[in-house]
């Protein structure tokens, strides 16, 4: 998912009345359209994945469904290849979202800066978002490719270590090159969301300050930093959520190999599912991946909460 | 009254044996069939889609049309397909991965379906492969391959070393110790992309009569016995202590070894027999390159895992379906195809027609010769065999072949696995 | 702004990094746009090179030649452009709802609309397919609509209607005094204010249905349904022919489209979107 707007509810004192006098008949009239297909083909799916989570649904002809309650969590906590897909998925999405914004904080106080050519640097910051994922994951493996690929021949002509391996084959590399790749692709909605929110930090603030003496680090600490939270907080959670939740591009890029070394969640989750058909068990899984969404989003929360008080 | 009456049922009846014989009329009309095949070579993609025109020209109550499947997500397209109900009626898939629907209950019984010319036309040991007891057949085996060694002639008749012939072909004994003389300081004596070499192994410990898995108790027991351990040993070997085998091309794909493999890297590689295809498309001009026959352990025995066509249970016209199977799988078409995608054909005679036809006799042959030494590989059969391959098996080679565990832990934890999986 | 105390050194050390970012952001598309210019056996060579030795536009012509290239195209092109137009025509209304009233209804949308971002499509997507297999529309063209539509409606709604809070409640008011019904403020008022915030959410939609992989992925089975993407991957997965080059001319060619219109929505869409939900 690629958008980069940020949740954040309004805060409207002294409007409330009931929005511009519409009556509840017109607002339900309006909303019809689109409350029906969301019901149906959002919420009623949602509900009744949750439901499968605890069957031993699965594929077959004519093979019944029965209720099992909490055996499908409990071969998932037993389940080394499951944990195995969790942990890779948990490394993952750490560290792509934490890299993700150091480089995109980076970059967007770079793109504030008055520097020729940087429409470029802005142009090309929003290039991976406009990709198909499944692009972006061709155009690295052709990167990483171990005969034809360029960047073991630009390893060899720096005589730099590393020139021969197979990254995406690599036990020990695979993992890190893909994080790569995540970071290039999840580039564009960190740099802009930043970048939006450094730029509605008042100029006043910054020029004040330095007309006190500051120093641009001392600035960034007590000014930018502290404005820019909000944002910071807002734009990772979400990073995190959809990093961790990411599928196609690892997909292309590796399929989850070598021997799971870049099995993500959602990889494993398909493969349960439309591999060998256990929906059940692959709805479990997906239960599962909510718990620790769930956890990304209360860390969010908890954090709106606090500034919100502070 | 009655004057009207007789004739208006005398219109009805009339009227209802009109439609009726026009509902004959139109059953007898074309019945529909959808195949669903993954065939994605550009010739085989071609050969397919004339032979079903041509199917569809001379049998005109059955209609055929192409379903074409993506090769990457065979089974899961399948998959998808079957519980959605919305399966072909006829389906290009492959042995070992039709054994999870045959479990799962999608696919038909063909034996008796199957004429018995058609069935004459392929030799027994096939059929075994797509037999998952008591006569239940689900798929027609069509194509398959081997594995075989490829060799850099130029090097080798500088070294003096003679390719081996069909009367007499190399053991894994001469094949180490020609692949260590030929290795010196600028190359290796073998490259070998061994990536996924769960197949490759499994396939040729059949030269070692090493099955895997053997039904014990009416349960399918695995057993890591020396037979099992030869290939696996050799092939870990060859790298590590040999050092004939670059351990850095291991990490890659079959395909990928290619390149160095013409740039004189190395100066045989293990391929698929279909790879004589990508020697003569990707070779450098003056390429001279060889298919040698299978390598000799204690036979020359391959496991098949052919590539079939089976009829969906809840397709409504098996009886069609295999006529249209019998037809695309005779002699002359299963050669195009075979030709095509440069696998070894079922039916021997696809196979004569072929060397008459084509230019490349040298690695036809070996191919075409091979096909008495498939062999039933019990691994092909057992439902739960894709997912400990997929999570099991390929991960601890892997691991094996990275020097990381020993070939006991190998032994154990594939063994471990299995019980897990199955 | 952040202006540094040393001007020079800094403006160097600065004039690096960006080098450095348009290199890494940049060079991945440049090696793409080399490879997809050389022949099948450059391609192999074992030291490759930036710029090809036998620069040639086969790849380009094997790509456009390819009929289920093409096929895909078109078909991501019906869907995208399906998508994007059913979501923003159930989205406009619903948005302006959210966005003018207070109450449960709204409560209950925005909290949608987040809780949806969280959920793993897999979960979805299971029960999904089994109700798209009851209503006979797996492996369909609408079958998909219906599920991007479903599934990009919450970041439409939620552009539309940060877009309609910027547009100021006086006006409505004042039209309302003058005695217009809510209907022809919708039309006479908001709509066209609105225009260009319909413009970037209706391609923003068309270009995410573009690019989209796993529930095309999932609900298309037919290779002659394929869309883009999955036609694409289809090239990645078969080895032992090198079909690198034609793979890379296919990548670049489809993502010319989402680049071309991204880069006519960007502007709006970091002016736009953002500032009303900074603003919000």
């Amino acid at each position: 998912m690629s958008t980069a707007h940020e949740v954040r509810p309004v805060a409207r004192r002294g409007r409330s009345k009931a929005g511009s006098g519409m009556s509840a008949q017109e607002a339900a009239f309006l909303v019809i359209p689109a409350l029906l297909p969301i019901l149906i083909l959002s919420v009623l799916p949602l509900a009744r994945g949750i439901y499968l989570a605890f069957t031993d649904a699965r594929a077959g002809l004519d093979v019944p469904t029965n209720f099992i309650g909490l055996d499908n969590f409990q071969e998932l906590i037993h389940d080394d290849l499951f944990i195995n897909a969790f942990k890779i998925g948990l490394i993952w999405s750490v560290s792509v979202t934490a890299i993700q914004f150091v480089l995109g904080l980076c970059l967007a106080l770079l793109l504030t800066q008055n520097l020729h050519g940087r429409w470029l640097a802005r142009s090309l910051a929003l290039v991976p978002w406009a990709m198909p994922p499944v692009v972006v994951g061709i155009m690295w493996k052709l990167i990483y490719q171990p005969q034809a690929g360029v960047l073991n021949e630009l390893l060899r002509r720096g005589n730099l270590p590393g020139e021969n391996i197979d990254w995406l084959s690599s036990f020990s590399w695979a993992l890190p090159a893909v994080i790569v790749v995540g970071v290039w692709a999840g580039m564009p909605q960190t740099t802009i969301a930043l970048l939006a929110g450094l730029q509605a930090i008042p100029d006043d603030m910054h020029e004040a300050a330095a007309v006190d003496g500051a120093t641009a680090w001392q600035r960034f600490r007590t000014i930018t930093w502290p404005q820019l939270r909000p944002v910071i907080v807002a734009i990772t959670t979400l990073d995190f959520i959809w990093n961790f939740n990411s599928f196609g591009l690892v997909y292309v890029l590796t399929e989850g190999g070598p021997a799971g070394k870049t099995e993500l969640p959602m990889l494993f989750a398909y493969n349960q599912a439309f591999k060998y058909g256990e929906f059940g068990y692959a709805a479990a899984l997906g239960c599962a991946m909510v718990v620790v969404i769930a956890s990304g989003l209360i860390f969010y929360l908890w954090g709106r909460l606090r500034e919100a008080t502070a | 009254m009655r004057k009207i009456l007789i004739p208006c049922a005398a219109l009805v009846l009339c009227a209802a044996l009109a439609a009726g014989a026009a509902q004959a009329g139109r059953e007898a009309e074309a019945v529909k069939i959808s195949f669903a095949t993954y065939v994605w070579q550009p010739t085989t993609v071609a050969a397919t889609k004339s032979i079903v025109e041509s199917w569809n020209k001379s049998h005109p109550g059955i209609q055929v049309t192409i379903v074409p499947v993506d090769v990457n997500s065979v089974h899961d397209k399948l998959l998808t397909n079957f519980v959605g109900g919305s399966a072909a009626d006829v389906i290009h898939d492959e042995a070992a991965d039709i054994a999870g629907f045959t479990q799962q209950g999608y696919l038909a019984n063909l034996s008796p379906l199957i004429s018995k010319r058609f069935k004459a036309s392929i030799p027994q040991p096939l059929w075994d492969t797509v037999n998952f007891g008591r006569n239940r057949v689900t798929g027609v085996p069509i194509l398959m391959q081997t594995y075989n060694v490829f060799a850099n002639m130029d090097i080798l008749k500088a070294a003096g070393i003679k390719a081996p012939t069909a009367k007499s072909p190399w053991t894994w004994t001469q094949f180490r110790a020609i692949s260590k003389r030929l290795t010196n300081a600028n190359r290796f004596g073998v490259c070998w992309g061994l990536r996924s070499p769960t197949a490759a192994i499994q396939t040729m410990s059949l030269n070692f009569g090493g099955q895997y898995f053997y039904l014990e108790g009416g349960k399918w027991n695995f057993r890591w016995g020396a037979a099992e351990q030869a290939v696996a040993r050799n092939i870990h070997d060859m790298i590590y202590v040999d050092k004939s085998v670059d351990a850095a091309s291991a990490g890659l794909s079959g395909s990928a070894v290619l390149p160095g493999f013409f740039g004189g890297k190395c100066a045989m590689t293990v391929q698929g027999n279909f790879q004589a295809q990508g020697m003569i498309l990707q070779g450098p001009r003056d390429f001279n390159w060889a298919m040698f026959p299978l390598l000799k352990g204690t036979s020359q025995n391959q496991v098949a895992n052919p590539q079939t066509l089976s009829i969906s249970q809840q397709s409504d016209h098996k009886r069609e379906a295999m006529q249209f199977i019998e037809y695309f799988a005779n002699a002359a078409n299963l050669a195009k195809l075979a030709a095509g995608d440069w696998l070894i054909p079922a039916n021997p005679a696809s196979g004569k027609i072929i060397l008459k036809s084509t230019k490349r006799t040298g690695s036809w042959r070996v191919a075409t010769s091979s096909v008495v030494h498939f062999r039933k590989g019990n691994w092909v059969s057992l439902a739960a065999y894709a997912r400990w391959k997929a999570e099991v098996a390929t991960p601890q080679f892997v691991r094996y072949l990275k020097n990381e565990i020993s070939l006991d832990e190998l032994g154990k934890q594939l063994s471990d696995g299995w019980t897990r999986v199955r | 702004m952040i202006v540094s105390s040393h001007p020079k050194r800094s403006r160097t050390l600065q004039y690096g990094l960006m080098l450095l970012y348009i290199a890494f952001l940049g060079f991945p598309l440049l090696w793409m746009l080399s490879v997809s210019l050389k022949g099948p056996r450059e391609l192999v060579e074992l030291y490759p090179s930036l710029i090809p030795d036998e620069p040639t536009l086969e790849n380009y012509r094997i790509a456009l030649d390819d009929s289920d290239l093409i096929q895909s195209a078109v078909n991501s092109l019906k869907i995208a452009f399906a998508t994007a137009l059913v979501t923003t025509a159930i989205a406009l209304p619903a948005s302006y709802v959210l966005a003018r009233r207070r109450g449960i209804l709204t409560t209950f949308g925005l909290g949608w609309i987040l809780l949806s971002q969280m959920f793993p499509l897999i979960l979805i997507i299971i029960p999904l397919f089994l109700l798209l297999i009851d209503l006979g529309l797996t492996n369909s063209h609408i079958g998909l609509v219906l599920v991007y539509t479903v599934w990009a409606l919450p970041f439409v709604l939620w552009m539309l209607q940060s877009y309609v809070r910027g547009i100021p409640r006086d006006l409505e008011e004042a039209a309302r005094v003058d005695g217009a019904t809510r209907v022809q403020i919708l039309i006479g008022i908001i709509a066209p204010l609105l225009a260009p915030g319909i413009v970037v959410t209706t391609l923003f939609a068309f270009i995410t249905a573009w690019n989209e992989f796993f529930l095309a992925l999932v609900v298309l089975q037919s290779a002659d349904l394929y869309t883009l993407p999955l036609k694409l991957k289809q090239f990645v997965g078969i080895e032992g022919i090198v079909r690198l080059g034609p793979l890379a001319a296919a990548a670049l060619l489809a993502t010319i489209p989402s680049l071309i219109l991204f880069a006519i929505i960007q502007r709006w869409l970091t002016r736009g979107l953002l500032s009303g939900a900074v603003k919000g």
